[in-house]
Parts: structure tokens; sequence; C-alpha cells
């Protein structure tokens, strides 16, 4: 189940995000807020940034796995929620909605990434070059944030996609440009390497 | 008849994903193994969702509040100037023009040298090709839209460093690097304009 539900029913009522696991996180949005925040007013806009900026980050460090990109994917995704909260229309949650700025912007670092190392190995100048990027072998017991770190960032991203932020296959497939297969056999290398590196 | 052979990870992963076959939700419930492993699984998800949440080490939204409005000044200032701009470049009167709020004496002492020179001057004219597209004619799809907004939001990213560079007296191969980027940035954006105004043409 998606991690994020909206409360309020007319669109522009106040929204609500669990994170899943062990905490809760609620982020409330008053409808006020949201309705200046659609026309442009910067402190309204603001207002939306200090509701989303800890989750937005979170999800860029864990896909991206650095301080400087989480920063990047944070900046780019409240620059297009700023230019782009006009054509919200309130027809899912407003963190779903913020969530997919994130993730495209994530996504989109990442290729920018491997776009400038130069390091396709199957040269289909898309994501799929990252797949086969073999990551070092870890000597000796790690923990689980050690083993995320070590997974090749294609491969951690489908993984925190599908079993932290609650997308399905086909919603990771169409976000990556790939197929719900493509990201099935990500998601089924990630957890072969966890159980390989944690054992 | 027994089949002898344990499940693999897709099947595993389809089972607590609750897509599992009949086949894997039958040899589960008699393989102590691959029950184990199916709650590994289970653990491990639970595992992932409780680490802990990174939060953002510095404020973001002054820079993220400057780069809103000068959006919005340039936006106001495209519209009115796209007639004089396009007008300037067919003339040839290319008026040499750095990142916004860049000093403008910094910026024709870069524009002049050596190493630098040919970047600025490429970015100067993809600016000017940039005026000449309309700019009300711009978007055309979400997935143009989508990709101009995210290079033309490289580019004030790319300004804003170049601004910064400068101020902490960076290496000039930083610099190099810096309009390199924005050269190649611009030169995306206007082929991506290119394109759709060929588009709009013969619509």
């Amino acid at each position: 189940m998606p991690p994020a539900s909206a409360a309020g029913g007319d669109g522009l009522g106040a929204w609500r995000i669990y994170k899943s696991g062990m905490r809760a996180e609620t982020v409330t949005v008053a409808s006020a807020e949201l309705a200046r925040a659609r026309a442009g007013d910067l402190e309204a806009l603001e207002e939306l940034y200090r509701a989303f900026q800890a989750p937005v980050y979170n999800l860029g460090r864990r896909i991206c796995g650095n301080e400087e990109d989480a920063e990047d994917v944070l900046q780019d995704t409240f620059l297009e929620v700023c230019r782009s909260i006009g054509r919200f229309r309130g027809d899912g949650s407003l963190w779903s909605w913020v969530r997919r700025v994130a993730v495209s912007k994530a996504l989109m670092l990442l290729r920018r990434e491997r776009h400038r190392a130069s390091c396709s190995l199957d040269g289909d100048g898309g994501l799929a070059g990252m797949v086969g990027r073999a990551p070092p072998e870890p000597t000796g017991p790690i923990d689980l944030e050690t083993v995320l770190g070590r997974l090749t960032p294609l491969t951690r991203a489908v993984l925190w996609l599908h079993d932290v932020e609650g997308y399905t296959h086909e919603e990771i497939g169409e976000l990556m440009g790939k197929t719900a297969s493509f990201s099935k056999s990500q998601l089924s290398r990630a957890h072969r390497r966890l159980r390989e590196w944690l054992e | 008849m027994a089949i002898e052979r344990h499940l693999g990870m897709d099947e595993l992963l389809g089972l607590r994903d609750g897509e599992g076959s009949a086949f894997a939700r039958t040899h589960v419930e008699s393989c102590e193994a691959c029950r184990g492993e199916l709650e590994r699984l289970y653990r491990m998800r639970s595992e992932l969702r409780a680490l802990p949440t990174f939060r953002p080490p510095r404020e973001l939204w002054p820079r993220i509040r400057r780069h809103v409005w000068r959006r919005r000044l340039r936006r106001r200032l495209s519209y009115g100037a796209v007639g004089l701009a396009a007008a300037a470049a067919l003339a040839g009167l290319l008026v040499p023009r750095g990142p916004a709020d860049e000093p403008a004496d910094a910026w024709v002492a870069e524009a002049s040298s050596e190493d630098l020179g040919p970047m600025i001057n490429r970015a100067r004219q993809l600016e000017n090709l940039l005026q000449i597209y309309s700019p009300q004619q711009r978007v055309y799809d979400a997935p143009t839209a989508l990709a101009a907004s995210a290079l033309e939001d490289r580019i004030f990213v790319l300004d804003e460093l170049l601004l910064e560079s400068r101020a902490v007296g960076a290496d000039r191969e930083v610099l190099r690097g810096l309009w390199g980027e924005r050269v190649l940035a611009l030169e995306q954006l206007v082929t991506l304009q290119v394109v759709q105004e060929e588009k709009r043409v013969w619509r």
C-alpha cells in the first residue's frame, strides 16, 4: 500500500502523509495555503517546502546515495513544484504528486551522472548502463546502510521505490522508461545481493 | 508429483507481494527453507522502512526562492523584449550578456579571454537564438515542457554556480567546466525549440 494518503475530499483540503514503518510522519497543508501556493504566493510555496523538504530530501538521498545529489533533487523538485503547482488538480494526494516529481528528478540526475561518467556498458543511452556496474565486494560483516550504498544506483532506486515507497513494478517501469519485468529483475537482483552480503 | 526444487527469488518476492503462483503458494507451505526465505524478505522490507530518515543538512529555500524570482523576472523580460532581441540578433547587434546578476566588467573580461571566450560567445549566440523563437509558443506538450523546464533549471543552477565560483575565486578549470555545461544545456534547449518550432510550422 502506498505510504501516502489524503485526508479531506475536496481536492484542496488538508493533506496528510503517513510514512511507512515504525514511525508515522504527518504533514498537513491547509487548503487555504494550498490555494495561495497554486496562485504563486511565495510564502505559501515556502510552507509547502517546509512541509515536504524532509521526505523529498530523504527520497533523493536514498535513491542517489549521497548528500550532494540529494540536495540537487530537493532543489530541482521544488523549482518544479513552484512552477507547476497550478496544474495540481487535487485528484490524488499532494504528497504523491510531489513525490513523483522528486522521483523523476532523482532518476534524471542518475542519468546525467551516468552520462557524465561515460560509464555506458550497453550503449543504450538510458539508465541501463548503471545496472552492470559491479560494486566492490564487501569483506567482513556489514550493516544494511552499507549494503544499500554498495548496490548500483539503479538497483538501489528500484529497491527503494518498490519496497519502501510502495510503487508497483508497472509504475517503476514507466518512471524509468523500462518495463515492469525490468523492475522485477532489478528488485530480485537487489534482494539476492542483500542476502549475500548480510549473511 | 513433488517438484524437487526450491523457489527462486522472483517467486519468493511474488509471494511476498501477493502475486505468487499456485505452485509457489503450495510449495512454501511444505518447505521450511523457502518459508524461512519468505519470512526473511518480509523482515528485510520492514528493516528498510525502519531506516532513519535523512534530513537536509542546510537551508535551501532562499536559493530556490531566488531562482523562482529570477525565472519570473526573466519570463516577464523575455515576453517584453523578444521583438527587440530578435531584431537585434537579426541585425547582428549581439549584446554581450553573462549569467543573470553577474557583474558586467567581470563577464566582459572573461568573454575576451582565450579559454572562456569561445564558450561565452557560443552561449550568447544560443541565448539569442532562443529569443528568436517566441516564448509564447514554447510549451507544446507535457514531455517537452518537462524537458525544457529541466534544462532551464539546469541553466539557472549553473548561473548560480558561476557566480559563487567567481566569488570564492575558483580555479579556471572550474569556470571552464561550468561554461561548458552551460553551453551544452543551451544547445539542448535550442534543439528542443527548433524541433518544436518545426512541428508547429508543419502542423
